[in-house]
């Protein structure tokens, strides 16, 4: 069974998120998908996001929602193909109402990364990192 | 196209990076030694989905956002296991690893199975079950679901 991950994230106005999500790249499952819920395929059978209504956010858990404009307990960091990968989705992320770069613009040569707040103020950073650039074969490799 | 598989890494500030490695350890995750120091730790749970552990002070420069409350939360984050035994295991070593198991009401829905946890710093974490047929689409979810 392949390992998957959803991270539900709370949103204000769903409808909006989808577009943003979708215009960003991700894709809708509608089976996992009702006018209280959303499921944002990032990457099929591995990795997908859980947009959810205050609403529905409110009958997992008694914590509140922090604002995360102001505050953050995470940063979600995903992987791009290449430097043009990396500028290309944060460009979409502004186009669909996002804002680019609430974090400093990492640019380490082997290593780029920037980053984009979703309408809600989640941030986003999409990393490019040179394959043969890491050392001593990937991560994967190593925890296998 | 990429022959790459996407990855995700989810950064999570943490208050002891040494208690919070030996949490994340206890419940499933690897250590990557490669991508560790005494600032941040690697927690590999499969080739494309990784844990970044951060010290707060680490965390600063990525962000200058504060911290949020650890009562209230941002994201949480589940995860699938291969079945109802494997849940009940990671929600029981959460436990003993320092963290709390059961923060909000089990969810047994018969095709599906999941326990909330949290790690030692109030991150929400949801190993689940879900019937593989309905998974996959090769079943209706049910609408007990909803």
């Amino acid at each position: 069974m392949p390992q998957m991950i959803f991270v539900n994230l709370p949103v204000t106005d769903l409808e909006k998120s989808k577009a943003f999500y979708e215009a960003v790249g991700a894709t809708n499952n509608p089976a996992f998908t009702d006018d209280t819920a959303a499921c944002m395929v990032v990457a099929e059978g591995s990795i997908h996001v859980m947009l959810l209504t205050h609403a529905k956010w409110a009958t997992f858990t008694s914590k509140t929602i922090p604002d995360a404009h102001t505050a953050a307990q995470v940063l979600l960091c995903v992987s791009a193909d290449s430097r043009d990968a990396v500028n290309g989705q944060v460009d979409k992320a502004v186009a669909a109402g996002g804002k680019a770069d609430p974090t400093p613009t990492q640019d380490h040569g082997f290593m780029y990364g920037r980053s984009f707040e979703d309408p809600d103020g989640h941030i986003w950073e999409v990393m490019w990192m040179d394959p043969t650039a890491i050392p001593a074969g990937e991560p994967a490799e190593a925890a296998a | 196209m990429s022959d790459t598989p996407k990855m995700i890494f989810v950064n999570l500030p943490v208050a002891d990076l040494a208690r919070s490695m030996a949490f994340y350890e206890a419940i499933g995750f690897t250590n990557e030694p490669r991508f560790t120091d005494d600032t941040a730790a690697a927690m590999v749970w499969s080739e494309t989905i990784f844990v970044m552990i951060l010290t707060h002070d680490k965390w600063k420069s990525f962000t200058d956002r504060p911290i949020a409350d650890s009562g209230s939360s941002e994201v949480s984050l589940a995860l699938a296991l291969g079945s109802k035994e494997a849940v009940d295991a990671m929600a029981e070593a959460a436990a003993k690893a320092g963290g709390t198991s059961d923060i909000n009401p089990v969810q047994d829905h018969g095709f599906m199975y999941g326990r909330d946890i949290l790690d030692p710093d109030g991150h929400v974490w949801g190993p689940f079950w879900m019937d593989p047929a309905v998974a996959n689409g090769e079943a209706p979810v049910p609408e007990t679901a909803a």
